[in-house]
């Protein structure tokens, strides 16, 4: 089994991307060869940035919306048709500034969708503008005297947002990205990873994280505790956490509203080569 | 005016607008525009004045509409797809009466299309984009020092209607390198906050209200006509066109923005040839230059509109030339560029082979 095309992969050598790219590639790959998804009902989102070049580079049915929007649209898909595994890749210029709204509100929807977030801390297709996860003082292409606002944490806005799967990666660390993507592939509702992943053009945090990062599944940390996982959140200095930070199972607003009945999957619509040739 | 300086597009309208007196810019990252933003976060700390870099376009437009409702000088500049989220806050920038400048470097659309030079937006400029019956003045330069001039006067345009102004501008305007010599500083110090602006009270009597609201239609068409009282005042005192070789016209060109520098050449060309062409360059695409292309009409024996879109402005030309002349087409979608001699050639396709 390989889900990859032939299209060039455009991304700079050493990017954080390519960790992305293979984790998520071998978790797609191992589980549909064991049955437990179908090729045929993944459909992928990406947003704008470099990171949104992902979905040219797996051979599977992808959207590229609008910029910051990659969450309801994704929502969209999902509620339209309950047998897809929706998963968008969106970048933190895109969820966390033109579209944080968009996020929190599905979070707190926990309709049943996949959100991976490429986490540099840079727009990089602009070429090194701050984003809002960018630390205070940070110099970039709008920021020549320096960042002058704080970042947010995107792990603790998710959690208090009442996301039903929140979870930091590092793009250092694959093998724990893949155990991620599994387990947020088949969470049921909203689930998201934010992955540290730096910019090795714009933004090189490779060596400021790699001696900072521990994973939470090689200590005694439990993510089922909602105010032990917002306290959690906020360790940010010598020691960074990656894992789950939060879990829970709960309803997804699409069997609350549907109970998981499917919109338009048996609709005639036509193909657009089929609009075009149709004589009049 | 001071020395000549080569300076790329986007850096240009950056250094023109601080001269011009612009206090705050607000904006958000987009390709090919990323250099004028760039510029303003230099530059403007340096001066005292505000760069904030928001979340989104939507939020930009809004901090322009709330500087601008104080009074400020105040710009955002974007591209396409950041112009278009932005057109709920044009609209009611508009039926709010407040002095603004936007700078649009086009490029290549629908959807997030691509970041080469196109004119597509022509429609959303000059006919609204936003709801409502609204204008903004539209200025489309053609080259950087005529970009660096216009600057100035989008700012005072701005002011004196309590308009926004767009600066029409496309990503190869943007990206090229010009030389250019910029007017005078603005003196700043000599700014007044204008009577109508939503700052403290003071001892004044009145309360100042600004908002686009009326619940009572009649009341809002009151409303509207004060705004088309405006605009009829604008389209008679504030069309700007170039007439380049249309002397002895025997056919025009119709182009503006960047398609206008290459109509240039193709004029060029025919009067090399002996074929007596001109060209017809708004420099305000609103408001058009109807008069005078009708006036033209008496005189030409076609037009030959070209453009980087698939006959925005032309709809524009065929109305004021009012079926007097025939009026031909020739434009390329998507970002690419026509050369000289693709446009001379198309030319010469339209004479038939009679010169």
């Amino acid at each position: 089994m390989n889900i990859g095309t032939n299209k060039k992969i455009q991304w700079c050598p050493g990017c954080g991307n390519y960790a992305i790219y293979s984790a998520f590639k071998n978790v797609v790959e191992r589980n549909i060869e064991n049955g437990k998804l179908i090729k045929e009902n993944i459909v992928l989102v990406s947003g704008i940035g470099c990171h949104g070049y992902i979905t040219n580079y797996y051979d599977l049915n992808s959207f590229h919306p609008i910029h910051g929007r990659v969450p309801p649209l994704a929502t969209g898909m999902r509620i339209a048709n309950d047998l897809l595994t929706v998963v968008g890749f969106a970048g933190d210029g895109d969820v966390y500034a033109e579209g944080m709204n968009h996020i929190i509100q599905a979070a707190r929807r926990n309709t049943d969708i996949t959100m991976i977030v490429h986490d540099n801390s840079v727009y990089g297709l602009t070429t090194g503008q701050f984003t809002p996860t960018s630390p205070k003082g940070f110099k970039g292409r709008s920021t020549p005297f320096g960042n002058p606002e704080r970042p947010l944490n995107p792990i603790t806005l998710m959690i208090v947002s009442r996301g039903t799967f929140v979870a930091r990666g590092f793009s250092g660390d694959v093998k724990h990205l893949e155990y991620l993507f599994e387990r947020a592939i088949f969470h049921r509702g909203f689930s998201i990873v934010d992955v540290i992943q730096p910019c090795v053009t714009f933004n090189n945090t490779y060596e400021f994280f790699r001696k900072r990062v521990y994973r939470l599944e090689d200590t005694d940390y439990k993510p089922n505790d909602f105010e032990k996982a917002v306290e959690k959140s906020l360790e940010w200095g010598d020691k960074i956490p990656i894992g789950v930070f939060y879990e829970e199972e709960t309803d997804t607003y699409e069997k609350l509203v549907r109970g998981h009945e499917n919109f338009f999957f048996n609709r005639d619509v036509p193909d657009i080569t089929e609009i075009l040739t149709e004589k009049s | 005016m001071g020395e000549k300086v080569l300076m790329k597009g986007a850096e240009a309208i950056a250094e023109a607008a601080i001269r011009a007196g612009c206090m705050a810019f607000f904006g958000y990252p987009i390709t090919p525009q990323n250099e004028t933003p760039e510029y303003f976060s230099r530059r403007m700390p340096e001066l005292g004045r505000v760069f904030l870099q928001a979340e989104s376009e939507v939020a930009s437009i809004n901090m322009v509409y709330g500087a601008a409702c104080t009074g400020t000088r105040v710009i955002t500049t974007s591209s396409s797809p950041g112009i278009s989220l932005m057109q709920e806050g044009f609209s009611y920038i508009a039926n709010s009466n407040v002095p603004c400048v936007v700078v649009n470097a086009m490029r290549g659309g629908p959807g997030l299309g691509d970041i080469a030079p196109a004119q597509a937006d022509y429609f959303q400029a000059t006919k609204g984009g936003g709801h409502g019956d609204y204008h903004s003045i539209v200025l489309a330069p053609h080259t950087i020092q005529e970009t660096a001039d216009l600057m100035f006067d989008a700012f005072d345009l701005a002011d004196k209607y309590r308009i926004m102004v767009v600066v029409l501008v496309d990503g190869l305007m943007g990206q090229m390198m010009e030389p250019v010599e910029f007017k005078e500083w603005v003196d700043v110090s000599k700014f007044k906050t204008p009577e109508w602006a939503t700052v403290g009270q003071g001892d004044r009597k009145e309360r100042n209200i600004i908002t686009s609201l009326e619940i009572l239609p009649e009341g809002l068409e009151k409303m509207n006509l004060a705004l088309q009282e405006k605009y009829k005042k604008i389209k008679e005192n504030e069309v700007r066109l170039e007439e380049y070789e249309m002397d002895d016209a025997e056919y025009a060109l119709t182009a503006f923005g960047t398609v206008a520098r290459i109509a240039k050449t193709v004029v060029d060309m025919a009067r090399a040839d002996g074929i007596k062409l001109g060209l017809i360059r708004p420099i305000t695409v609103w408001p058009f230059p109807e008069k005078e292309i009708a006036k033209r009409a008496e005189q030409v024996k076609f037009f030959f509109d070209v453009e980087m879109n698939e006959g925005q402005m032309l709809e524009d030309v065929k109305l004021a030339v009012n079926g007097k002349k025939p009026v031909h087409y020739y434009g390329r979608l998507g970002g690419v560029v026509p050369t000289a001699e693709e446009i001379y050639g198309e030319f010469k396709k339209l004479l038939g082979g009679k010169e």
